[in-house]
């Protein structure tokens, strides 16, 4: 050991005298060889040590290093990094070669880093650049289209909900299918913690602007060291840290407006009456009842004292008649601003980031609005030569002044429903029509636009993520890195309703007050050691560690009604404290991993990774689960046959197989429970709530996974092919149970499913020069099947038409197959489709009193065949042009949560959408739409009628910007001026008939949103957002 | 040196610190709730879940409204009509149900989810203190008993339509549930052996009851409910017998105002008048009367009422009262739609059997059998009559008595029944259309292949 230290001291000695003695200074400019423009900010590193300086704004820079042989590495974003021995010169003037995407670029892993080059599992990267300013609320939104294989559906236009991220598809049915996110080390808290219908979604904490980039990782290789987390695909999230050099300061500011994408057309007030006295007249014919009796529908809609009379508030059939287009009040125009800066610097010892973040956004649907305040503080410090420490901290307040579940009379689409007869305005008070002292019971429902005025809910959540982390370099080869992370959320949640609300909120008469308080407490700590060595042509790399974590939740709640007035709005004026509850739940991970990579002559690749998971989430009888994954690579470039190829410059092979898991189906699903919530009139009362499994424990996925990673014409061309087989047994299946015994479901290990597709990436750089066009193009296909769920049939969602079945996709849509109209008599038909003892299925129609007889059919896949996006990139000379589109095709849609109430033939009084004016009639007879019967169904059942195409194309982003000349901003000492305007969803293309393609209504139980997806109920769509930036930089 | 030491030292205790550390780190338990092994260990555990039982009852599709609305749904002849967008409620008013109606598969669901409480109750009873023991057998046979007779009354052919023994009733399970097999999947005993446990479960609680129970259960609770079994197998000794146990008792009055009858909680800030034998609690933090929900509407200048006002009243009903019966003017027009007052309090407790049906019952049997045993049939009348604020009659008819019956105890949830166990119509329905039984959840046809289905649903 002595030895040791003193070859230690000694290496240590000469290199500190070497350094002092033979320093040499360089100095130098770095421009971009295409156009000789300058690159500030451009990195000037000593390599193999952490010694370096960034190029100021005219691109200059100087550096001091040991000796002759140093060697200097330039680096810039999207450019080929150069290694230059110093020699003899003392002025080194660079240029950078540009490239789209370097193969030299390193790749975040889970618990260390690799370069893209040598990677042999599927990660795919989206550079923080490529989301920035983009103006969504979270993170996940902005990943939508940027990575193969990810599919983002937002799921609606309100403002931070929470959003739906498949990777490589559905993997679960009764488990989450949502990916796991972990940043800068830290599995981090997402899970829906809200109180108000629809979930909110805990990624609106992290301001998208502080990501350096997230690393997606799909395949088993990649995810297996996050073991039983990682079956859904892990994101890995890196926020940007400190660089030696001067100071930068980055100060960005954005403002913009936005709207409402789409509109659906319904009835006008001159429609409305017509139709709907078509269908009381109808409905009369029916019931042999004259059009004239008092007690006929028609007399009912149209006659004095009627429908029409009352809710036109009498002015129908009267000169006061007016029209009153109600879904046009549920939308309003959304201004947002947003203000950045960052800093950036530090010494060579002690480098810091630093930015803060405003964020103020309007939603488009009335009463919606999200405003966001952030901090960041990112530091390393290097307090020896071996030991470095850092500290990230992140902290966000977030106020989002909520709507409520898409469910909710309160909904402000569901005002689209009202009768276009209807004011807006009660005359006689003034207020919004129902509003009390007005009568209360006009419109035909309760008026969102009193729960605006006299309502509120707002979400207010603290977050603090924060890292520290030690690592020791106990030799140049060999680290420790200990992590310590800590994520706090707290949100409050309050919400009051002036008794203005009680025709909607019968318990808020006077007043009701709600306070909810949830605070997640959630450590983890990561401690491994890596070894990594390059001995001749053979180089090793191993990870070896454990991470701990545990997290707790804990919730309290109190109601309180019988307010003074509606001037006092918290419980503490409440009379009657009406409701309380607190709980708490806490689950854990003990884990071990470790991961070995060998390379051999930079062309043979090998990396084995293992995690083992322990988790409180599972039996006792297995507790414990094994991930090992094996991936190879090989890179036929550097092979003698192709090394000298001038039209292929890369070409790399690779597979991988292994397992990972997935553990996301809440806590202690395991234990045969009672539960203490059954009181009865103020007695204390329990019921067993939950049948036990001691064997349970999590999903296993075995995915496969060949790819190819190719590179043409200097790599101007390059991309990456992958197929991959996910196959997942032991499914954690809420298997349905007969409920004649007390239960409804049990949670087991049962079943199969697969998912399996391709993923193509392609960059081309088709223009370079100064004028430059740059293409990224990825397209994944996703086929998902239930192989075996040993017969189980779970449903859920609209009507419980969505569906987990045997051979056919995870939400698969099952109902009855309408078959349009019977030309002679305007009744809806619906196919048979029962099987013929012939095996063949039985085609003949039954109408409406013969729809229980009609079998139901697959009818539809909810998940896209293909996700993708395209992004153009175009600059010349200070412009840049970005345009980029993302799409989907292949997914049904259920408009059934809207069409049933209001593409219904009337059947109701809801407003109807406009298709409905081509009901049957003795004049048209050839229609898809059957004849209007009031108050009788006539096609409105759940059927095919409603499942829709929802495939789209969409103008995601589109952003155009101006540089203004370096020349003249050098002279007002900046390093950057620039200007911008953006524009998020300007254009979609799709036949959907609905509000918005891009739909999953929140209008649904837990356990139904995992599977039942593609639902609308009238769900808000997407904003349109034109936004004008400014960008400063010194 | 020593500083490598250190650091060595360091990260190799921290590193055994995090293995062996947080092993036993794993076992975490539930904290709100608890082991079932644990669940039924005394005899407050036991009770508690009794408590439980309640709770299950007054769940809003068994007791809480779903059993009362549906019989006036289905039993509905133009008396009534229906708005709003609860497809599952407008199914059963058209006659025309989907199988896979949503109340109906709740219904099924939430009575089986009472039925297995009760059943854990009734296994732990060697728990129990002695002194409780029979009042709580009681309590739990009669909840498990009421509930089986509601669902033989709408899943299954009415009593004497038919053959009992063949006919189809609902699956008798009378063990608590811990684990589930293909053992469980249980095939529909018939109408009649339905019946038998609904006898033998209501007379076996008669015996254990107390006659006074707060607002729990009691001996009367058990007779009421036994009149009615009775009365629907047209048993009208038993029906009158039982009936007239219940009157005589003293235990309940008739309330001298029929208003005040109702909307519990705005008129007597949540406690059932002396008129009411057994309902269902509603608090301002527990139960929903789901009564309320869809036969109640807001009225502006009584704070306190709420409802969808889903199913309003039709002239057709209004007509049938004689004028001056305050029955007849207790309705409200607060928009183009006419509703009932009987359900306007958001809190208002759900009726489940009141004195004034037992008259009625008693009247009926004694009628049917020539006999006055308690009261003569038109002594009986009369006494509702004049509640009423009519004025006496001289003669009754089983017309009369059925007509008022059918007013007093409108919307109340006995019209379906009043009808098929009378062999009436529903329009144009026969008593024992399949139209007006419902589906056996298709949910549950789906998990258990023993199930067979209702005529008309296939």
């Amino acid at each position: 050991m002595k030895k040791v230290l003193l070859a230690v001291i000694f290496c240590l000695l000469s290199a500190w005298l070497s350094a002092y003695g033979q320093s040499v200074q360089i100095t130098g400019k770095v421009t971009s060889d295409d156009e000789d423009s300058v690159l500030p900010g451009a990195t000037v590193q000593l390599k193999g040590s952490t010694t370096g300086t960034q190029t100021d704004a005219d691109g200059t820079y100087s550096i001091s290093v040991p000796s002759n042989g140093s060697v200097l590495v330039f680096s810039f974003v999207g450019m080929l990094a150069q290694e230059i021995t110093v020699g003899s010169q003392t002025v080194i003037d660079v240029k950078l070669a540009s490239d789209s995407r370097n193969l030299s670029e390193v790749v975040v892993t889970g618990f260390g880093s690799q370069i893209k080059r040598d990677l042999t599992g599927n990660i795919a990267q989206v550079k923080g650049t490529e989301i920035q300013n983009m103006p969504v609320a979270s993170v996940d939104a902005a990943l939508q289209g940027r990575a193969a294989g990810v599919y983002v559906n937002s799921g609606s236009g309100k403002l931070g909900q929470g959003i739906n991220v498949r990777i490589r598809g559905n993997s679960s049915i009764s488990a989450s299918s949502q990916p796991l996110y972990v940043v800068d080390g830290m599995p981090i808290t997402t899970s829906d913690l809200s109180n108000n219908g629809g979930a909110t979604n805990p990624l609106s904490d992290i301001n998208s602007n502080d990501i350096e980039s997230i690393e997606i990782l799909k395949d088993a290789s990649a995810g297996a060291i996050y073991g039983s987390r990682a079956a859904n695909g892990v994101v890995l999230i890196t926020t940007k840290r400190g660089k030696a050099g001067k100071t930068n300061v980055s100060i960005n500011y954005q403002l913009g407006s936005s709207k409402a994408t789409r509109r659906v057309d319904f009835l006008n007030a001159e429609q409305y009456v017509k139709f709907y006295t078509m269908a009381a007249n109808n409905r009369d014919r029916i019931d042999g009842v004259e059009t004239t009796d008092p007690d006929s529908y028609t007399q009912y809609m149209l006659g004095p004292g009627g429908f029409l009379e009352y809710y036109s508030l009498g002015t129908y059939n009267t000169p006061n008649q007016k029209e009153y287009l109600w879904q046009d009040q549920a939308f309003q125009k959304g201004p947002m601003q947003q203000l950045d800066f960052q800093l950036n610097g530090g010494s060579e010892k002690t480098k810091f980031f630093l930015s803060g973040q405003y964020l103020d956004q309007k939603g488009t649907i009335i009463g919606n609005k999200l405003d966001r305040l952030s901090a960041r503080m990112n530091l390393d410090h290097q307090a020896y030569n071996w030991l470095q420490i850092g500290l990230s901290m992140g902290l966000a307040r977030t106020n989002n002044k909520r709507l409520p579940g898409d469910n909710a009379f309160s909904n402000p689409l569901q005002m689209a429903a009202l009768t276009p007869l209807t004011p807006f305005t009660d005359p006689e008070t003034g207020l919004p029509t129902g509003t009390p002292p007005g009568d209360v019971n006009v419109p035909l429902y309760f008026n969102p636009m009193i729960s605006i005025q006299y309502a509120s809910y707002v979400a207010t959540s603290f977050r603090n993520l924060t890292n520290a982390y030690a690592q020791i370099n106990f030799t140049k080869d060999l680290k420790f890195r200990s992590e310590l992370g800590i994520d706090l959320l707290n949100q409050n949640e309050e919400g009051y309703w002036q008794s203005q609300n009680i025709r909607n909120v019968s318990n808020a008469s006077s007043g009701l007050g709600e306070n909810y308080a949830t605070f997640v407490t959630n450590y983890n700590t990561n401690n491994f050691i890596s070894y990594d060595k390059i001995h001749n042509a053979h180089s090793f790399g191993a990870t070896l560690g454990m991470s701990y974590q545990q997290s707790q939740t804990k919730y309290s709640y109190i109601a309180g009604t019988q307010f003074p007035s509606d001037s006092y709005k918290k419980i503490a004026s409440a009379a009657t404290k009406s409701d309380g509850s607190s709980t708490e739940t806490n689950f854990r991970f003990l884990s071990y991993f470790a991961r070995l990579n060998y390379k051999f002559s930079d062309k043979y690749l090998l990396s084995a990774s293992a995690r083992i998971d322990g988790s409180s989430r599972f039996g006792v009888n297995s507790r414990y689960g094994f991930f090992p994954s094996v991936s190879a690579g090989w890179v036929l470039t550097e092979e003698s046959f192709l090394k000298s190829n001038n039209i292929i410059s890369f070409l790399k092979f690779r597979g991988s197989y292994g397992s990972t898991g997935n553990s996301e189906i809440g806590d202690f699903p395991q234990l045969g429970l009672y539960a203490g919530d059954a009181g009865y009139a103020g007695a204390a009362g329990q019921r067993p709530s939950q049948l036990s499994n001691p064997d349970l424990r999590w999903e296993t996925t075995k995915q496969t996974d060949f790819g190819i990673d190719f590179g043409f014409f200097n790599n101007r061309i390059n991309g990456e092919i992958d197929y991959y087989v996910k196959k997942t047994n032991g499914l954690l299946l809420e298997v349905n149970v007969p409920n004649t015994t007390g239960f409804s479901t049990q949670v087991a290990n049962v079943g199969k499913l697969e998912n399996k597709g391709f993923e193509f990436v392609l960059n081309t750089q088709n223009l370079v020069g100064a004028f430059k066009w740059n293409t990224s193009i990825n397209v994944a296909n996703n086929k998902n099947k239930v192989i075996d769920i040993q017969g189980q049939i779970i449903e859920g969602g609209m009507r419980n038409m969505s569906r987990v079945m045997e051979g056919q996709p995870v939400g698969v849509f099952y109902t009855v197959e309408y078959a349009g109209v019977d030309p002679a008599n305007g009744d809806a038909l619906f196919y048979k489709n029962t099987p013929n003892p012939d095996g063949t299925v039985d085609r003949s129609t039954v109408t409406n009193n013969g729809y229980n007889s009609a079998t139901r059919v697959a009818a539809g896949n909810p998940n896209p065949k293909f996700v993708g996006g395209i992004t153009n990139t175009f600059s010349y000379k200070g412009f840049d042009l970005n345009v980029f589109f993302n799409g989907v095709a292949g997914n049904k849609i259920n408009f059934y949560g809207v069409g049933q109430y209001s593409s219904a033939n009337g059947i109701y009084e809801d407003n109807q959408t406009a298709d409905q004016l081509n009901a049957w009639t003795p004049q048209n007879p050839n229609t898809n739409v059957p004849e209007a019967r009031f108050y009788r169904g006539n096609g409105n059942q759940a059927s095919t009628r409603y499942i829709y195409d929802g495939s789209y194309l969409r103008l995601r982003t589109m952003t155009l910007g101006y540089n203004l000349p370096s020349s003249l901003v050098s002279r007002i000492k900046m390093d950057r001026i620039r200007i911008y305007v953006s524009a998020l969803n300007l254009a979609t293309f799709t036949n959907y008939k609905g509000w918005d393609p891009e739909v999953n209504t929140d209008d649904m139980s837990e356990r139904d949103l995992k599977f039942a997806l593609g639902n609308d109920f009238y769900t808000a769509p997407q904003p349109r957002t034109l936004l004008l930036g400014v960008n400063i930089g010194f | 040196m020593k500083k490598k030491v250190f650091i060595y030292s360091l990260a190799l205790s921290a590193g055994l610190f995090f293995t062996v550390g947080c092993n036993n780190k794993l076992d975490v338990q539930p904290t709100q709730s608890i082991d079932e092994s644990q669940a039924l260990s005394t005899s407050r555990d036991v009770e508690v879940t009794l408590i439980g039982c309640y709770d299950a009852l007054q769940d809003i599709d068994v007791y809480g409204g779903a059993f009362q609305y549906a019989s006036e749904l289905l039993g509905n002849n133009g008396e009534l009509g229906f708005g709003g967008t609860f497809q599952n409620l407008l199914e059963m008013y058209n006659k025309e149900i989907t199988k896979a109606n949503v109340t109906a598969a709740a219904t099924w669901r939430d009575s089986y989810v009472t039925i297995n409480r009760c059943n854990n109750v009734l296994s732990a009873l060697d728990k129990v203190d002695e002194d409780k023991r029979q009042r709580i057998e009681g309590e739990a046979r009669f909840i498990r008993g009421s509930v089986y007779f509601e669902l033989v009354k709408l899943f299954a052919k009415t009593w004497g339509d038919g053959d009992n023994a063949s006919n189809p009733g609902v699956p008798i399970v009378l063990t608590p549930t811990r684990v589930v097999t293909e053992a469980n999947e249980i095939p529909r005993n018939s109408v009649a052996e339905v019946y038998a446990q609904v006898l033998e479960d209501l007379t076996a609680a008669k015996t254990l009851l107390p006659e006074t129970n707060t607002i729990y259960a009691t001996k009367y609770a058990a007779s009421a409910q036994l009149s009615r079994v009775y009365l629907m197998q047209s048993n009208f000794q038993g029906a009158r017998d039982e009936a007239n146990e219940v009157i005589t008792s003293g235990q309940f009055t008739l309330a001298p105002n029929f208003e005040s009858l109702y909307n519990t909680f705005l008129n007597n800030g949540g406690s059932s008048p002396a008129e009411y034998i057994f309902a269902m609690t509603v608090t301002q933090q527990d139960g929903v009367n789901d009564m309320n929900t869809f036969f109640g509407t807001t009225i502006s200048d009584i704070p306190g009422t709420s409802g969808r006002g889903d199913i309003r009243i039709l002239p057709k009903h209004i007509s049938l009262y004689e004028p001056g019966d305050v029955r007849g003017t207790f309705f409200i027009t607060p928009t183009n739609n006419t509703f009932t007052r009987k359900f306007l309090d958001t809190f208002g407790n759900v009726i489940v059997f009141r004195l004034a049906e037992m008259y009625l019952t008693r009247a009926e049997a004694n009628f049917r059998l020539g006999t006055a045993i308690g009261a003569t049939p038109l002594a009986d009348i009369n006494v509702i009559r004049t509640r009423a604020k009519l004025k006496p009659v001289t003669t009754v008819t089983l017309e009369s008595i059925l007509k008022e019956r059918h007013l007093e105890l409108a919307f109340e949830g006995h019209t379906l029944y009043d009808i098929k166990r009378n062999k009436g119509n529903v329009g144009t329905l026969p008593y024992n259309s399949p139209k007006l039984i419902l589906p056996i959840p298709q949910r549950e046809i789906d998990v258990n292949p023993k199930l067979v289905q209702n005529e008309g649903y296939n």
